[in-house]
Order: structure tokens, then C-alpha cells, then sequence
């Protein structure tokens, strides 16, 4: 085989390869349910939080933020000792608006996977 | 760091198929080094030295891709989470990821030590290897039979590396057997484990399934059932190449025998690859059995199969998003797909809108119409009737030209968007690689065709082509949530890929195996049709 065949092979089979991978990704944490649950109208202004995955989840090295209306974050604190699938926390004194809660989470097996739940806060 | 987090999916899957694969390959070595080539008459020792060599090299490439994977993904946390080094190392995958590499490095040593009292020690390693890896599995996020599934991970992944990876180094102890008596004896040797490590595969492979998709809806429902049925028929083939294997075997002596089991062994270990691949995308996909709601009806399914003309007008590229790309980022920037889950660096998934799919169904029917052509070419060309028949790879420079105007609308020529700024969106440039890809596959194929090419080597490069972009479509789309379009796109994707799988590995056994070998007939035949058959399944591909 001549030099030049060799290196189109070699590029040819490492590009193929390379596209193979290059739509996936590797994650299998997905949320099944949550409180407030996706575009929600809860009355405020404390919300209890509970987000219920498919799998275990290391919610020590799992995150909760909430995305106030004017687009400010707050870290919120997860609740430890909480069941192995889910991460429960509270946000308190929440004005009326729109929010978002953004999670991160690390699955057990090593996966991480996000998302965000939008929801309303209204009045008492 | 925020492109490392752009292109962590595509990363992340990148190491977790070369760690499976180089881990099947360090353990299948040692295997067969202490169960197969385990004679002690001198004459082996050049097949235990060619064995050591790489086994020492596919185990120092499965430290460098775990060691790749903890480092991406700790960066990720740090960066995404805000934690320290000290907090992201006590992580489940970072432990699972140094034991890896300790053992790694372990059995690299002892494999380049060379001395044979070594061999058996070099099993306790790869025990810790299969252990590394069932510990970022499935089964260890399960909430329920944690353990036993645990198992059952161990022995399905290990019986793997053990046929695939040990049919590997029988590929190289074959040419260097001393004499042949000798190399009937590996080879009666390696189809006993073999025959086991298939027992145990499969046993283990249908509970797996049976726990992770759990009921016939969920087969044909889930993306993760799509994907389990398509890693069953490739397993069903490479069963019967090793059905085919075993038979030569039993066979009595000869060169042509010999020759034909290195040819099947070859076919074997590329089939093998591309499930050990499927294997890493299915990780990326949460269990049929989690996803309960929105699955994909028979109705569902027998609606958008029934076969419909072609559309070979296309719409208006005014009618299309300006920047598809852009347009996703937007629409989850808005929060309209908020709830779905994904990784770091994944784009939110947008519906597409009717002119969109419109656009997609003329792509795939006007391929089909080509491929249909190249295949009735390819079928006439074999028939030796017809000697102009055997320009028919100069087709695939029309299928090149046709994937430039069309797969990226926005973009140069057809789009706003100029040429120089495609190259810098990874996806456009994957495309204009793979035109670009088409057009070689197209060159080298013609010139083997009419003869301007003798080298085999050179002749194999459109089957290992055909079969390697054959598996990338079984890992084209991957929804985390049950949505149902890609559901129904992956259902009309996989006997796309499988049939691809086949008609690269046909033609590379019609190249490879001895003239004697009357499975040579067949395969010359299989890959003309497989062709016909990708063909006419472009042709119904629908999107609405």
C-alpha cells in the first residue's frame, strides 16, 4: 500500500469514527417529576422544591439554582438525608413573577445531565 | 472551558467508546493469553511476545482515555458546579476511573516485562478493569437489584471482551504458528471459550434487556428499545459468522481453511466494534423502562412507514429558518424546552417546522433515488453482462454534490451565511468533510472497479468506509426525554445502519475470503442488495 493510501485510510476511518460520536451524548439522569412541576402556578412566597429522578443521584456534587424574574440566580441549598433519587431544598420569600429552577445533577454511574423548570409565583 | 463544556457530549461519548473498546481488547488479550496460548512449548513464545505487544499497547490506550474522561469531566464540574478539585475527587466515576488506570498501568508492566510467570497474575488487573467499568454502568445509578444487575453487567461485558477481544489475538497467533497441527489446536481451544463467552453473553444480554426495557412496547416505542433491537440483530449476525467459524474449524485442514477463518474473524471484529459503539451510545440513553409516557404507538409507526411517492420537489429556502442552529439556541434560550433534560454542551431540541421536514424528506428521497441506482448498477456490474456497469461509484460524486447544496441551507452557496463562518460551526464542517469524504470514496472505488487499482489494501477502503458511516447513523439522534419524532427518525435510521453494517462486511468478505470458499458467491450478492434495500428505504423516508 502506497504512503498516500495509507494516510487517506487512516483520515478517512478516524473522520468516520470522529461523526459516529459526534451526535451523542452520555447521560441517562432525567427528571420524572418535580414540585412545582413544569409551568406551574404556585402561590408564594415560600416553595418547597423537589426534583424526582430515574436513577441515584451524588447530590453532593449535584446543583440547584433558581432564576429570579429579573434574570439574577440564587444558589439554593439541597437538602441532605433526602431519598437517593431525588433532591429536595426551599426557596423562601419569593415575590410574585416568573422563575426558573436550574439543575445540574451527577447520576451515580458518573453522567451529568441539566435542565430547568419554568414556573409562576403568585400571590398567597 | 466554555468550549471544552460546548463539546463535552461529543467527549464524553468519544472516550466512553474508546474505553470500552481498548478495555475489550486489554482483557480479551489476557484471556486468551492464560486460557488459549497457554502452551508451554517454546515454538509459542513468538505468539505470547506478539500478544504481550498488544496488550500492553491496548492498555496503556485505555489509561490515557479514562485518564482523558476524568480530567473533562472534573473540569466540567468544577466549572459548572463551582467545587473544588478536593470535592469532584471523592466523585463514584473518578474512583471507578483511577482503579481503571491503575490496573491499566499494571497490566501495561507486567506486559512489557514479558516474563510468562506474569500471565496469570495479569488476571487480577483486568478483574479490577471490568470492575472500573460496571461501576459507571446502568446498573450501579439503579434504585432497584443494584447488585444483581451488577453482576450481570460484569459477566455480559466481560464474556464480550473475551470473544471479541480474544478473536483479535487469534487473528495474530494464527500467522505466526509454528505448524499448523499447533494452530488447530488455538484454534479449538479459542472456539470452546468462544462458545461459552457467546452462552454467557447472550443469557446475560436478554436479562439486561429484560430489566432495562422491561415490555414489547418499549422495543419499538423507546429510542433505548430501537437501539437494544438493533445491538440484537448485529449480535444475531455476528452469531452466525461465528456459527460459519466454528464449522470451517470442525472442517479438515488447510490452507484455504485457514485463510477463510482470518477472513471471518476480520468481519467478526468489525461487526464486534460497531456493537461494543452501540453499546457506548445506548449509556447516553435513559432505560425504556423509565420512560412510560409518550411512546410510540404501532399506529403511530404503521402510519408513517406506509409507503407514500417520493417528494422530489423541494420547498422554498425562504420558507426555511434562517439559521437553524441559531434558531434552536433561541428556543431554548426562551425556555419553551425547559424541561428537558440534556448535557452540558447539547442543544436544545426544536420541533422542525413543516418546510424543514419537507426540505429533510427531498434530501433522503433524491439520496435514495441515487443509492437505488448505485445499487441496480453495482447488482448489473457483478453479473459481468454489463462492463459499463462498473462506473456506478461515479454516482456518489452526484450524491457528494447534492449533500454540499443541501444538508446546511443556511449556508454557502445556498445560505447568508458566507464560507469561511460555516467552518467555524463543527456540525457544517463535519458535513463538508463527509462531501468531501463521498468524493474519495467515489474515486478510489471507481478506479478499483475498472481496474486502475490492484492493491487489496486499496480495494478495502469502500467497505470499511460503507460500514464505518453505517454505524454512525446508529448514533445520529439521541433524545433523553421520549420524544417522539426522533423515536420515529431512529426507527427508520437503524435497518438503515444495519444494512449498511452488512453491505460493508459482504463486500469485504467477497475481497477477503479464499476463492474455494463458495460463502464468497453469496456475499458478492448481499452487498449489491443491501444497497437496493437502503435505496428503496431512502425513498419512504418520512418526517410528517
Amino acid at each position: 500500500m502506497r504512503p498516500i493510501h495509507r494516510v487517506v485510510l487512516v483520515v478517512c476511518l478516524f473522520a468516520v469514527v470522529a461523526m459516529f460520536l459526534a451526535h451523542s451524548a452520555m447521560a441517562h439522569a432525567i427528571l420524572l417529576e418535580s414540585s412545582p412541576s413544569i409551568n406551574s402556578i404556585v402561590a408564594g412566597p415560600n416553595i418547597p422544591i423537589r426534583l424526582r429522578f430515574n436513577v441515584r443521584i451524588d447530590a453532593t456534587r449535584s446543583r440547584l439554582t433558581l432564576v429570579k424574574p429579573d434574570a439574577s440566580t440564587q444558589s439554593l441549598a439541597i437538602t441532605k438525608d433526602g431519598p437517593l433519587d431525588a433532591l429536595a431544598s426551599q426557596a423562601q420569600g419569593l415575590p410574585p413573577g416568573e422563575y426558573r429552577i436550574r439543575w445540574q445533577v451527577l447520576a451515580s454511574d458518573g453522567h451529568i445531565t441539566r435542565g430547568e423548570i419554568p414556573f409562576q409565583v403568585t400571590q398567597p | 472551558m466554555a468550549r471544552l463544556l460546548q463539546i463535552f457530549g461529543f467527549l464524553s461519548v468519544l472516550f466512553r467508546g474508546g474505553t470500552l473498546s481498548f478495555e475489550s481488547l486489554t482483557i480479551g488479550g489476557i484471556v486468551f493469553l492464560n486460557f488459549v496460548a497457554c502452551s508451554r512449548n517454546p515454538q509459542s513464545e513468538v505468539i505470547n511476545q506478539a500478544c504481550l505487544r498488544w496488550i500492553r499497547r491496548a492498555a496503556l490506550a485505555l489509561a490515557v482515555t479514562q485518564l482523558a474522561y476524568i480530567l473533562a469531566s472534573t473540569l466540567i464540574l468544577m466549572q459548572s458546579a463551582s467545587m473544588t478539585l478536593a470535592d469532584v475527587s471523592g466523585a463514584n466515576f473518578v474512583l471507578a476511573g483511577v482503579l481503571a488506570i491503575a490496573s491499566a498501568l499494571t497490566i501495561a508492566a507486567l506486559a512489557g516485562a514479558g516474563s510468562s510467570k506474569g500471565y496469570p497474575v495479569m488476571l487480577v488487573p483486568a478483574l479490577l478493569i471490568l470492575l472500573s467499568s460496571v461501576m459507571t454502568s446502568h446498573a450501579m445509578a439503579r434504585l432497584e437489584y443494584r447488585f444483581p444487575l451488577a453482576v450481570v453487567t460484569a459477566l455480559h461485558q466481560g464474556a464480550t471482551a473475551t470473544w471479541l477481544g480474544g478473536l483479535f489475538y487469534l487473528l495474530i497467533a494464527i500467522p505466526r504458528s509454528p505448524e499448523s497441527r499447533f494452530t488447530r489446536q488455538l484454534i479449538a481451544r479459542f472456539s470452546k471459550l468462544a462458545l461459552l463467552s457467546v452462552a454467557v453473553l447472550a443469557a446475560a444480554g436478554f436479562t439486561l434487556g429484560f430489566a432495562y426495557v422491561g415490555s414489547l412496547d418499549a422495543i419499538y416505542g423507546t429510542s433505548y428499545g430501537i437501539m437494544v433491537a438493533t445491538k440484537t440483530v448485529l449480535f444475531g449476525t455476528l452469531l452466525l459468522l461465528g456459527a460459519l467459524n466454528f464449522q470451517i474449524a470442525r472442517s479438515p485442514s488447510g490452507g484455504a481453511v485457514i485463510a477463510s477463518l482470518k477472513r471471518f474473524g476480520e468481519a467478526e471484529i468489525g461487526i464486534g466494534i460497531t456493537v461494543i459503539l452501540t453499546a457506548a451510545s445506548l449509556t447516553s440513553l435513559p432505560p425504556a423502562v423509565d420512560l412510560r409516557t409518550d411512546r410510540v404507538s404501532t399506529q403511530e409507526i404503521v402510519a408513517r412507514l406506509a409507503p407514500q411517492p417520493p417528494r422530489l420537489a423541494s420547498p422554498s429556502i425562504q420558507d426555511l429558518p434562517e439559521d437553524i442552529y441559531a434558531a434552536e439556541v433561541i428556543a431554548f434560550d426562551a425556555g419553551t424546552l425547559s424541561s428537558a433534560s440534556f448535557v452540558p454542551g447539547q442543544a436544545g431540541t426544536r420541533p422542525n417546522t413543516p418546510a424543514e421536514k419537507s426540505w429533510s424528506e427531498y434530501n433522503h428521497h433524491w439520496a435514495g433515488l441515487i443509492v437505488l441506482s448505485i445499487g441496480l448498477l453495482a447488482f448489473l456490474a457483478q453479473t459481468k453482462h454489463f462492463p459499463r456497469a462498473r462506473n456506478w461509484p461515479l454516482l456518489f460524486l452526484g450524491l457528494s454534490v447534492f449533500l454540499f447544496f443541501r444538508s446546511d441551507p443556511e449556508t454557502w452557496p445556498l445560505g447568508p451565511n458566507g464560507f469561511w463562518v460555516t467552518l467555524q460551526d463543527p456540525e457544517v464542517l463535519l458535513h463538508r468533510i463527509f462531501a468531501l469524504l463521498v468524493i474519495a470514496l467515489a474515486v478510489f472505488e471507481w478506479r478499483v472497479q475498472t481496474g486502475r487499482v490492484a492493491t487489496e489494501r486499496a480495494r478495502l477502503i469502500f467497505p470499511a468506509l460503507v460500514a464505518g458511516a453505517s454505524a454512525l447513523l446508529l448514533a445520529h439522534s439521541h433524545s433523553l426525554g421520549n420524544i417522539k419524532e426522533e423515536v420515529l427518525a431512529e426507527l427508520s435510521h437503524a435497518p438503515l445502519a444495519v444494512l449498511g453494517v452488512l453491505a460493508g462486511w459482504s463486500r469485504w468478505l467477497e475481497l477477503r475470503l479464499p476463492a474455494e470458499n463458495k460463502v464468497r458467491d453469496s456475499m458478492a450478492w448481499l452487498w449489491p442488495s443491501c444497497l437496493l434495500l437502503i435505496g428503496l428505504l431512502l425513498l419512504n423516508y418520512r418526517e410528517m
